[in-house]
């Protein structure tokens, strides 16, 4: 049935397993036409699709109800326009981020998103985004991103945005497919505006027993670019602050001066934009949250996106956040809703229905059995 | 029963137009050559009365289009002759502001810049600064994601958005935030022009105000100088909080209209703003006056105060409108191109000036290759407003040519629709309209913008049982 | 109206924050744009229904919408052309009819409104009765001050030290009639700054009251040419708002007489601040340690463009600290005969205003109008609210010249 598709196949393994779901094809497409096809032939076979990157986070979200394809990007690794004087960048979707890395900074250029695992892919990023401490200054994935070429259930090729960084012609899919992990469509390819890499980069580390402490760097003007907390199950939390630019020493040093202290690095701390551990959770807090016995979490206090390691009860923790808040769990066995609430739930729907009719592309993996 | 019944049983009579001669002041938006009188006209305080006004629409089969200020350049806000339009200028509070969190909930009809206006005094400000900011509402600025000067460094509405509550088209109140997990719905809603739903409260986020501003005029001889001027202060790798270029023409009529007092001769004007922390912006403004003069800048001027800044300003920010003081008409056009293609798109431009004996006065967000060209006719001149349209098509086409936009932040609206088949391929408009039919299956939350031709969206696909089979 | 002043228009909603009917109902046709765009219907022949005429109406006049315009539009002269055209087609219900009689029957005339002052007190009492038979005559009562002394002015106040000029002043019949005072601190200051002041007697109304609302103001107009001419003044000095921005207007009002419009035009009109910063400073300026807040009066700040001069002359004076009033660009609801013809939004209006006042916690309330100070006064009384101490820009230059140490 995929034999047609001329596109490598093999059959899946134990190691392709998605959330514990093993797939019975594994199918590496080297163009966007070849994933067309192959979503193509999986439409007319009724075969559930799993896309996947360096499978990094593969396992994040619920599993999937059923898995037949497991469409691999790692042979879409190409850059495909890296024009430097308009600091844009379109990419394959199976590109990882190290990779891309090196090719911009051969031109002083970044992408400006953290890199937590160097080997995880854009079109992984862009399915599953966490965003890295330099959020806060830069954006999310999302935020950078200008165009996408994406490939829907049925095998239609559709593109939107483009390659300026200012556009507001047409809806922006490229947003819509953010934080879609996989149950919306393949991207395929990227557009990205990018950012020249700073002069200078330091860190400003402090011990501290608060999450207030911090505050006085955000209410300051010295512009850091990040702002994270390693709070860890025991002991006491370090708060780490980035700053960007050719005066970034000065700044780091102004920093340190309305804090009353601290230790200036031109590295980051060990623990800067890693995950704290296992079973994973993702934390939404704008205000310092209330953080129950045993868990650690690292994350801004810039943006107030975390992620937590060892509460397994979500229902409990909740319970004692603000409102606004969200808390949902990423990865692990947890005991309790792992959703909470989401209140654009049937508008979510909606949307996976005129996609992805059939539920073929990743079912069940969000909330609600999206 | 009518819909004009529903809406009298929801609404004071105060707050339902019926007069055919206050309908008509609603006939337009700030383009002012598409013009439809609405049916009725409703002025709604509250969440709920939107969601009202909107199942009323339903429940009728009535298309209803949203409006804020007014202020769109693209016919966004076009009312329809057979519809109800929603205007949100009685939604204008600010909800709270919470510093801690860095945010303000405000509602639709809430001026941009009131936003700032309420944290200025705390040291906080609302980025995202369209020319129009003292009028355009939030709602607006949301539904076009509108950008403006500064947008450069700080990016455009909907990086500065964190939550929605929205009136959906079958009416109901549902919140959509960045912090959901799943779709970035938020994303897809900002500057879906209105066809998506109504926002009804909006989420934004305040920045903390730099500690320094500079702002550096910088004067050239040609156009073609400024542009190279551009790249390199990219290319050295600064980010300036913005970067905005007049040629001689525009340079002309602000002169005419505010007597801003630029260099005298100049063939092209750059004004570049810097911010941030001071130490930053010093050794940044040294490079940029460095840069302007190898390219070739013979006069640079850098404001010391908030009121020489607001002068080197004044000549930029009036532009649009002074152009009328050189040319009886003028078309507002709205593209986007890279940036290393602004020499050669400019020049485009120039043949297309002397093929059409139309004269084109260029205003531009430099930076990120946003062009506003301004094509000036004199409408009482037999032909020569149909020329002035060709001309503004033209430069659209050029745009797409060098992989650009038809749009930076004006809108599609209805102006633009039948320009976006040159952009975009079926399938991908197709795609675009799933959006649309997840949102709005009726087809009523205006109608008529942003697509060429209407599409049904039909009932949902019934779900067909896949039989993953031993076929293989 | 002028088709091509109204195609001026580029219809950008730039005037739509600053206009106060907008302020207070959101709506696109009590905005100038929306008034400039009925404007257009009529000229399209679209007749003047009860409901347009309403929007006119309610316009206050107070031209903030053309200061807001960056395209030049000039609203003023639409719709002082737009009044008469209301007044001639539209045909008023007969109690407002009445009521509009009494007002342009009394207001412009000195001698009349004189007459009416001692029962002013009464009226004050039977304001919520008047307010019954009709908005207006509520709103009117409400409005006169208590009665103060009036002592007349001499026809000639000789300068202090060197002569520098010699400028005519208009008493103006409101000014003249309840605040006589500030004519007196006019008077002083000018002499004290060098200057030979002549005050004509048997000054009329300068027709302003009459221009805002659409009436005939060319009699009013030559009588005042008249007047100055005879005196032998080149320049007039004016110190309240309304009066200056009308008689700014002269040229206008008489464009069809050549000959009037001629004299019109070699008379110089300046408001007092004006005059002074041109004149620039020579008498001391004494401390006065308070702290007040400045008031844009619409005829002044947006008819005649003088904002930045009355805060210089008031930031001169050492110890006085000047506050900015937060939304200074809308008006208060006083704006000439409004207050009297549109009680309910010049009620809600200067309600706001009177807000925004306290805001600033000062200890005086100081602008160039006296129907502002009236309005913003009223305002707070009606609130509740202890009533802001008020003066005249004229009469804060006066104290600190004389050294007075405080404002009265
Ligand atoms: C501490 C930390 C910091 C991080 N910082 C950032 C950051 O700054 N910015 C940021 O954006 N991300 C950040 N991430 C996310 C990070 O980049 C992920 O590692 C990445 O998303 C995984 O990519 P992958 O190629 O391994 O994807 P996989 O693990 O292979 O796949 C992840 C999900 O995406 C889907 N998917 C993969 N490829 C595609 C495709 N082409 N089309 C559709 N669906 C696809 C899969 O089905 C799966 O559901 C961070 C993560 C952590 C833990
Ligand atoms: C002189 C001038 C300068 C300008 N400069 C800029 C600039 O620098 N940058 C820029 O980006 N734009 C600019 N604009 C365009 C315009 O101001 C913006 O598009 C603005 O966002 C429109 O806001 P508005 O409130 O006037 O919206 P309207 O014109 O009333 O409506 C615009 C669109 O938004 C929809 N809409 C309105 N409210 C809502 C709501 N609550 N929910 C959903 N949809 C809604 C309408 O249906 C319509 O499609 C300028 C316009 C003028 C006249
Ligand atoms: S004069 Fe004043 S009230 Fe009248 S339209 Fe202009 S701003 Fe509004
Ligand atoms: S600001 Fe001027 S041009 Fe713009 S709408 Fe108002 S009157 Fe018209």
């Amino acid at each position: 049935m995929l034999g047609h598709t001329r596109v490598t196949i093999r059959d899946g393994g134990p190691a392709d397993a998605v959330g514990g779901v093993v797939p019975r094809w594994v199918a590496l497409p080297e163009s966007v036409e070849e994933i067309s096809v192959v979503l193509g032939a999986c439409a007319d076979a009724g075969l559930a699709v799993t896309p996947a990157g360096a499978r990094t986070k593969l396992g994040w979200a619920a599993p999937p109800e059923r898995v037949d394809v497991l469409l691999d990007l790692s042979a879409m690794h190409e850059v495909l326009e890296h024009v430097a004087g308009d600091l844009v960048v379109r990419v394959q979707a199976g590109i990882p981020l190290a990779r891309l890395a090196e090719v911009l900074a051969g031109a002083g250029q970044e992408l400006a998103l953290d890199v937590p695992f160097p080997e995880a892919t854009i079109g992984g990023t862009l399915a599953a985004p966490s965003p890295g401490p330099r959020a806060y200054r830069y954006g999310n994935a999302r935020d950078l991103l200008i165009g996408v070429t994406v490939v829907l259930a049925d095998g239609t090729i559709a593109r939107a945005g483009g390659k300026v960084v200012k556009n507001v012609a047409g809806y922006d899919l490229g947003k819509l497919f953010t934080g879609s992990y996989g149950t919306l469509g393949v991207i395929a390819e990227a557009t990205f505006r990018l950012h020249p890499l700073p002069a200078d980069r330091r860190w400003l580390t402090f011990e501290c027993e608060g999450w207030e402490d911090a505050g006085a760097l955000l209410r300051s003007q010295l512009e850091p670019s990040a702002v994270e907390i390693d709070h860890p199950a025991e002991g006491l939390s370090m708060v780490a602050a980035l700053f960007e630019g050719s005066a970034a020493r000065d700044r780091a040093e102004a920093a340190r001066e309305v804090l009353g202290g601290g230790e200036l690095r031109a590295d980051p701390p060990s623990w800067w934009g890693r995950p704290p551990g296992s079973p994973l959770a993702s934390l939404r807090c704008r205000v310092a949250p209330h953080v129950p016995e045993g868990v650690s979490v690292r994350g801004s206090l810039a943006t107030g996106v975390y992620l937590a390691s060892g509460a397994t009860d979500l229902d409990a923790w909740r319970s004692r956040l603000p409102g606004d808040a969200r808390l949902v769990g990423l990865a692990g066995e947890f005991t309790g809703d792992r959703w909470g609430p989401i209140p654009s739930l049937p508008l979510t729907r909606r949307v996976k229905e005129r996609f992805d009719p059939d539920r073929r592309m990743s079912p069940g993996r969000l909330a609600g059995g999206v | 029963m009518t819909v004009f019944d529903r809406l009298e049983a929801v609404f004071p009579p105060d707050r339902v137009i019926t007069d055919p001669v206050r309908l008509r002041t609603y006939e337009c938006d700030g383009l002012t050559y598409h013009r439809a009188t609405p049916m009725v006209v409703v002025l709604p305080e509250t969440a709920e009365e939107v969601a009202a006004v909107v199942r009323a629409c339903a429940e009728f089969g009535v298309p209803f289009v949203a409006r804020g200020s007014g202020t769109g350049l693209s016919g966004g806000a076009l009312p329809r002759s057979d519809g109800v339009l929603i205007v949100t200028s009685r939604m204008r509070r600010i909800l709270s502001v919470d510093l801690d969190r860095r945010q303000a909930v405000v509602e639709p009809g809430v001026t941009n810049l009131a936003i700032t206006e309420a944290v200025r005094d705390r040291g906080y400000y609302y980025a995202p600064d369209p020319s129009s900011q003292q009028i355009c509402s939030i709602g607006g600025n949301v539904a076009e994601n509108s950008g403006g000067a500064h947008c450069l460094k700080y990016g455009f509405t909907v990086n500065h958005v964190q939550a929605l509550e929205i009136v959906t088209p079958d009416g109901e109140i549902v919140e959509i935030s960045e912090d959901d997990f799943g779709y970035d719905l938020l994303g897809a809603f900002v500057g879906s022009e209105g066809t998506l739903g109504i926002a009804t409260k909006i989420t934004v986020r305040l920045m903390r105000a730099p500690e320094s501003v500079t702002t550096l005029l910088a004067a050239f001889e040609t156009i073609e100088a400024g542009g190279q001027a551009v790249s390199s202060i990219v290319g050295a790798g600064i980010l300036p909080a913005a970067i905005e270029m007049m040629d001689a023409l525009a340079i002309e009529a602000a002169e005419a209209a505010v007597a801003c007092g630029y260099p005298a001769d100049a063939g092209a004007v750059l004004i570049v703003e810097l911010d941030g922390p001071a130490p930053e912006v010093e050794s940044q403004l040294a490079e940029v006056i460095a840069i302007c003069v190898a390219t070739g800048s013979f006069e640079q001027r850098v404001a010391a105060s908030a009121d020489e800044r607001a002068k080197i300003w004044k000549g930029r920010k009036s532009a649009f409108a002074a152009v009328g003081r050189i040319s009886p008409a003028y078309i507002v056009q709205d593209g986007v191109v890279p940036r290393t293609c602004l020499g050669e798109v400019l020049a485009g431009i120039d043949a297309l000036q002397d093929e059409f004996g139309i004269r084109v006065a260029n205003v531009f967000h430099a930076g990120d290759g946003n062009l506003h060209p301004l094509v000036l006719f004199d409408d009482t001149a037999p032909g020569e407003g149909e020329r002035a349209e060709v001309v503004s098509g033209r430069i659209l086409d050029l745009c797409i040519l060098h992989g650009g936009s038809i749009t930076g932040e004006h809108g599609v609206g209805v102006d633009k629709a039948r320009y976006m088949p040159r952009m975009f391929t079926d399938a991908d408009l197709d795609t675009m309209q799933r959006v649309r039919c997840a949102f709005d299956p009726g087809g009523r939350s205006n109608p008529g913008k942003v697509f060429p031709t209407p599409r049904l969206c039909g009932e949902v696909p019934r779900v067909r049982k896949g039989s993953p089979g031993e076929i293989f | 109206m002028d088709p091509e002043l109204i195609k001026d228009c580029v219809h950008c909603g730039f005037c739509l924050p600053t206009c106060p009917t907008y302020v207070l109902w959101g709506e696109e046709m009590d905005s100038p744009r929306g008034r400039i765009h009925l404007m257009a219907q009529h000229n399209e022949g679209v007749e003047m229904s009860p409901e347009m005429a309403g929007h006119f109406d309610a316009c206050l006049g107070c031209m903030a919408c053309v200061t807001a315009c960056p395209s030049g539009v000039q609203y003023d002269r639409l719709i002082e052309h737009t009044r008469p055209v209301v007044e001639r087609e539209h045909t008023r219900e007969p109690r407002d009819r009445a009521v509009r009689a009494l007002v342009f029957a009394l207001f412009p005339y000195p001698r009349r409104l004189r007459l009416v002052k001692p029962f002013t007190r009464l009226n004050r009492r039977l304001a919520p009765f008047l307010e019954r038979v009709h908005p207006t005559l509520g709103a009117l009562a409400e409005l006169t001050p208590p009665r103060s002394r009036t002592r007349p002015l001499p026809a000639l106040v000789r300068a202090r030290g060197r002569r520098r000029a010699r400028v005519g002043l208009l008493t103006g019949c409101v000014q003249g009639a309840f605040f006589p005072d500030v004519n007196r601190a006019t008077a002083r200051v000018l002499a004290l700054e060098g200057c030979d002041v002549v005050i004509p007697r048997g000054q009329g109304c300068c027709g302003a009251l009459s221009l805002h609302s659409g009436y005939d103001a060319r009699r009013f107009a030559k009588k005042t040419i008249e007047t100055f001419e005879k005196a032998g003044v080149g320049t007039v000095v004016v110190n309240a708002a309304g009066c200056g921005s009308s008689m700014k207007d002269y040229a206008d009002v008489l464009a069809d007489d050549p000959d009037w419009r001629l004299r019109a035009s070699r008379l110089k009109v300046r408001d007092l601040a004006e005059y002074l910063v041109e004149l620039g400073p020579v008498a001391e300026r004494h401390p006065l340690p308070m702290t007040v807040a400045y008031h844009d009066a619409c005829h002044l700040a947006h008819a005649q463009g003088v904002r930045a001069q009355p805060r210089e002359l008031l930031g001169e004076i050492p110890d006085l600290k000047v506050r900015e009033i937060s939304e200074s660009a809308i008006c208060c609801g006083s704006a000439g005969t409004y207050n009297l013809f549109q009680p309910a939004p010049a009620r809600e209006l200067g309600e706001r205003k009177a807000a925004r006042v306290e805001e600033t916690g000062a200890d005086l309330l100081v602008s160039a109008n006296p129907g502002c100070t009236m309005q913003i006064t009223t305002a707070m009384r009606r609130l509740g609210r202890p009533p802001i101490p008020v003066a005249h820009t004229a009469q804060v230059l006066d104290a600190s010249l004389r050294g007075l140490g405080t404002v009265r």
